[in-house]
């Protein structure tokens, strides 16, 4: 259970957020059903983007109408949590079952007293669905009480802002309908064809007496249903809504498949989806919980990040991946990021193949803009895009104006290559643990190969008689426009062996298959081979005297300095120290060669790990959410226990704390996968050895035990992990 | 809420005079009355009093004149007291020897025991003439300071100025631990969405909690320093003719170092509102 106690308007946003429920095709943020003036309420729909009017917007997600809205009033007063008095007020996030409660007492400035509970669900096993429910009990007064629920498409603006909101306005695109089937609207996405509709089934309870018939009004983007009653003291008044939501991309004609879902939904009833949906959600639990022994607020954290990474997912649709900020927030517009490959996908690996494999055939699906990126830039072969949205095309904006008045250029669209093999190294991780050799033959293997492809047409040999790659941003962003990058080389090399071995498995196994993909993607004789040749060849940085991976080429020459003479929690390193002198530094905005010891941990020495661990800790910064849960899972599979319990609490902290304002645009998804990783691969220390997957524990002092599932080649497993000898792995 | 009453404390001395040419405008912007007070150890026949305050008839054309005896700080306090939604305008200091943007006893005793907001104002700009174009609002994303953002936005709605917020990282130093404060992002995985974003979280909830006119907009600068230094150099750059600082009103040692700075060095007059969240400690 995640509890808000209470009401504070300042910390609003954030509540929005981290109570949100959605399930992969769509998601609510948890705001106030009456509203409140600092409500930011939404519905966000997978794969639905909007485009700004003029020239090189980005699409952006859809922030769409909030479907949970209400209008109470009693005795001619509107009961609002600003007027009157919150007798009791809270909000109780149930993770395991996948329901918002929220539970309320409210005083009116007449003094009529209310108490109203109400349960919301993005239902899990439909995806479609959304059931509202809803009580309000007069405690000391009966009078006529007006109940209105609505849903309409006026965006929620933020007043008093500038810059303006990250928000697409929707414009109507059909008229709301309200004949003789559920009341339903459907709009449009500014910019695109894109539509959403929404049709609502509702009823209130008990349906006996005068005046349970709502009374509908339809008007452009707008409909709402109204009961007007006269309202006994002490009895309770129950309003259940189940409002259907269908896209232009999953129904020819959405308005009309929403009516019809929800005219299905009403004669089936509520407690069928109920049902439905808390069984949806106990299967996920049982392949994803992740049970610590020994450490609550530890706990508490790894439940939270596993809530939000199961209802992120949606299994059915290859077409979409998951935004930085999931279904939570509108801030980064939807856009998908490396984020997904190395920090969430391996959740789903190995808790949900089938959503893993969802993921990772949206980079198939855009392979041909990825294509058309490394073409533009004069490359070949797949650059995946650093920012996507629907197509894959980049979507990253060119520039940003800082508050400090600086305008700051974005080259990370351009520079920031190593998602390219980021990707191939979530189609490995996929294949490695599942086994699922119709994904490679269908859609793996083509990305290995173009983003290989890519890498050879990337480098340029050196006069060293090795291959080097110049201008890029590697992880660690602070340090722009650099030459051979540790990380960006050395998965860079990893994607080009992988590719070489995939070439000749499948050339092996299925020559059928590969003479098809052979001709299909143009495959010269000896090409693959020529990959094997670059990547013994590619310039690294390593050097064997120290251990050290040189993280660019000059950053050892950089300024010192002591990063212990700054309080980060004032600002990023980058706004502290200004910019240009972070650039000339050696301070790091996130785990860079410390990510790489990590990804590819069996290709180093435990002297190499060690060495470039205790080298560049020190030396970042944490500017970056995704830095703390990577830090903490090598440190712990070091046996740095202590060092590792600290980055881990601050990676549960990113969300959780509640001084950040940090969530108030949606929650930190590859901070929430990078804490699931933490736990199973770092404290936990899976790894997969000759017999399958092996646990190595390190634990923090306090921690008794870890016990996890996992999905390994089509078994499930449970692993359990102590403080002390006894392992145990279960099949 | 908006002033109705400017109250301008007069001791006869020139320095004293600098209020005055704030004070006007002020009232002219806010349709207030303004009244100037002199408070001496008696009181004085009407015909030579505004001759000892260094003023003539023109001068006050439409103001209030009022005299009181006693100590000086208590009256002005007490008349400020019994007015409707009074506003204080007053001189840092009127003695020629202390060095500028020093805090006279008056003055600061005044300041620490207002019921009401007190604009200081430098002697050293005489009597040039002062109009409100840029309001400068220092911010540190506490709950309790977006209490300056209603007579910011009040001044700037009267007036046409523009008000541009400023929020200082001080590097070194802890962040507020005041529920709901929100400070420049620890972290910032891509700039590109993390500043736009921030920006209007930042402005958003300071305006929903500070309840300004819906009709002002907000400017937001960041900058990082030392805050006192940092506010003072951007009022210069940006030209400000009024600081809105939001004080929660403890002066003694230690305490209000950032105003005490701004009040040293503003190149520009300073509003200071009282700031105190519900429940919080003074």
């Amino acid at each position: 259970m995640l509890v808000e106690e209470g009401f504070d308007l300042a910390r609003e946003h954030e509540v929005e957020s981290l109570l949100a429920i959605s399930n992969g095709y769509l998601g609510v943020r948890a705001s106030l059903a009456e509203g409140s003036e600092f409500s930011a309420p939404a519905t966000f729909v997978a794969g639905i983007f909007g485009v700004h009017p003029g020239e090189g917007s980005a699409p952006e997600l859809v922030a769409g109408p909030d479907c949970t809205r209400l209008r109470l009033v009693a005795g001619g007063e509107e009961i609002r949590l600003e007027s009157g008095e919150a007798l009791e007020h809270r909000r109780v996030l149930d993770l395991r079952r996948g329901v918002l409660r929220r539970e309320w007492r409210h005083r009116t400035p007449a003094g009529r007293i209310t108490r109203i509970r109400e349960v919301r669900l993005a239902s899990l096993s439909d995806r479609h669905v959304i059931l509202q429910m809803v009580e309000l009990t007069p405690e000391n007064y009966g009078a006529q009480v007006l109940v209105e629920s609505r849903i309409e498409a006026a965006v929620p603006v933020p007043p008093l802002t500038t810059p303006p909101p990250d928000l697409v306005p929707l414009r109507l695109a059909a008229g709301p309908v309200a004949d003789a089937g559920p009341p339903r609207l459907a709009l449009r996405a500014q910019g695109t064809d894109a539509v959403i509709a929404f049709a609502v089934a509702s009823t209130l309870w008990p349906r006996a007496a005068e005046g349970r018939v709502p009374e509908v009004e339809a008007a452009p983007g707008r409909v709402a249903e109204r009961w007007e009653f006269a309202a006994e003291m002490g009895k309770t008044y129950r309003l259940v809504r189940m409002v259907a939501v269908h896209t232009s991309r999953d129904a020819d004609a959405p308005a009309g498949a929403a009516a019809a879902r929800a005219a299905r939904l009403a004669a089936a009833g509520a407690e069928r989806i109920v049902s439905a949906h808390v069984a949806a959600w106990n299967e996920r639990w049982r392949a994803a919980d992740v049970e610590i022994d020994g450490d609550d607020d530890a706990q508490r954290a790894l439940r939270f990040a596993c809530y939000h990474l199961i209802a992120a997912a949606d299994p059915r649709d290859e077409r979409v991946s998951i935004g930085a900020r999931l279904l939570t927030g509108g801030v980064y517009k939807g856009h998908v990021f490396w984020d997904v490959e190395i920090y969430m996908l391996p959740f789903y690996v190995f808790t949900h193949p089938p959503a893993a494999r969802a993921l990772l055939m949206y980079r198939w699906h855009t392979l041909p803009a990825a294509r058309e990126k490394a073409r533009a830039l004069g490359w070949r072969g797949a650059l995946y895009a650093w920012e996507s949205a629907a197509t894959g095309e980049e979507t990253t904006p060119p520039a940003v104006v800082a508050p400090d008045g600086e305008v700051v250029v974005i080259r990370n669209g351009e520079q920031e290559n190593h998602i390219s093999a980021d990707v191939a190294y979530g189609v490995w991780q996929y294949w490695h643990a599942t086994g699922d050799d119709g994904f490679l033959l269908d859609a793996g293997a083509e990305i290995l190969i173009e983003t290989a492809r890519f890498w050879v047409s990337r480098v340029e040999p050196g006069g060293d008689g090795r291959y080097h790659i110049r201008h890029v941003i590697g992880p660690d962003e602070y340090h722009e426009d650099v030459d051979d990058n540790a990380y960006t080389n050395v998965m860079a090399q990893w994607n080009l062996e992988r590719a070489l071995e995939v070439v000749r498995l499948v050339r092996e196994r299925w020559p059928e298959r590969w003479r098809e993909l052979e001709r299909r993607l143009g495959v010269e004789p000896g090409e693959p081979e020529s990959w094997g040749d670059i990547a013994a060849a590619m310039y690294t940085g390593f050097d064997p005297a120290t251990g050290l991976f040189e993280q660019f080429r000059g950053y050892h020459a950089l300024e010192e300095v002591d990063l212990a003479a700054y309080d980060l929690r004032s600002g990023p390193a980058d706004v502290l120290l200004g910019r240009e002198r972070t650039r000339r530094s050696k301070v790091l905005k996130q785990a860079d060669v410390v990510l790489l010891m990590y990804l590819l941990w069996d290709r180093f020495t435990p002297e190499v790990r060690q060495a470039n661990f205790r080298y560049y800790e020190p030396r970042c910064a944490h500017g970056s959410s995704l830095s703390p849960s990577i830090h903490a899972l090598v440190a712990a599979r070091l046996g740095e226990v202590e060092i590792a319990r600290h980055y881990f609490r601050q990676a549960a902290q990113i969300d959780l704390a509640n001084n950040m304002g940090n969530a108030a645009g949606g929650v930190h998804g590859a901070a929430l996968g990078g804490l699931w990783q933490a736990a199973v691969f770092g404290f936990a220390g899976l790894h997969f050895g000759q017999n399958g997957p092996e646990v190595g524990p390190h634990l923090p002092p306090g921690w008794r035990g870890l016990r996890f599932p996992i999905r390994w080649r089509g078994r499930s497993m449970e692993l359990r992990a102590s403080a002390g000898p006894q392992q145990e792995v279960e099949a | 809420m908006k002033p109705e009453t400017i109250i301008v404390p007069l001791d006869g001395t020139e320095q004293a005079l600098a209020a005055l040419p704030v004070a006007r405008p002020l009232a002219d912007a806010l349709g207030a009355t303004l009244h100037v007070v002199h408070v001496g150890e008696r009181a004085l026949p009407s015909r030579t009093l505004l001759g000892e305050l260094g003023l003539d008839a023109e001068d006050v054309k439409g103001f209030v004149i009022d005299q009181r005896t006693g100590r000086a700080a208590e009256e002005i306090l007490g008349y400020a007291a019994r007015q409707r939604r009074p506003l204080l305008v007053i001189c840092t200091h009127t003695d020629t020897e202390k060095p500028r943007g020093t805090l006279g006893g008056v003055a600061e005793h005044v300041l620490v025991h207002a019921p009401c907001g007190v604009v200081l104002v430098e002697p050293e700009r005489g009597r040039r003439p002062w109009s409100l174009r840029r309001i400068l609002l220092p911010h540190d994303g506490t709950p309790t300071t977006a209490a300056a953002m209603d007579p910011a936005g009040d001044l700037a709605e009267l007036t046409g100025a523009e008000v541009l917020v400023l929020h200082v990282a001080a590097p070194g130093a802890p962040p507020p631990v005041e529920p709901g404060t929100l400070t420049a992002p620890r972290y910032l995985d891509q700039p590109q969405h993390e500043w736009p974003a921030w920006a209007a979280e930042f402005l958003g909830r300071m305006c929903a909690l500070g309840h300004p006119p819906s009709e002002v907009r907000f400017g937001l600068v960041m900058a990082t320093g030392e805050p006192g230094e940092e506010i003072v150099r951007v009022a210069r750059e940006y030209e400000s003719d009024l600081i809105v600082l939001a004080w929660h009103g403890v002066w003694e040692a230690r305490h209000a170092l950032t105003m005490k700075e701004v009040i040293r060095a503003a190149p520009c007059p300073e509003l200071v509102v009282r700031a105190r969240r519900e429940g919080a400690p003074g």
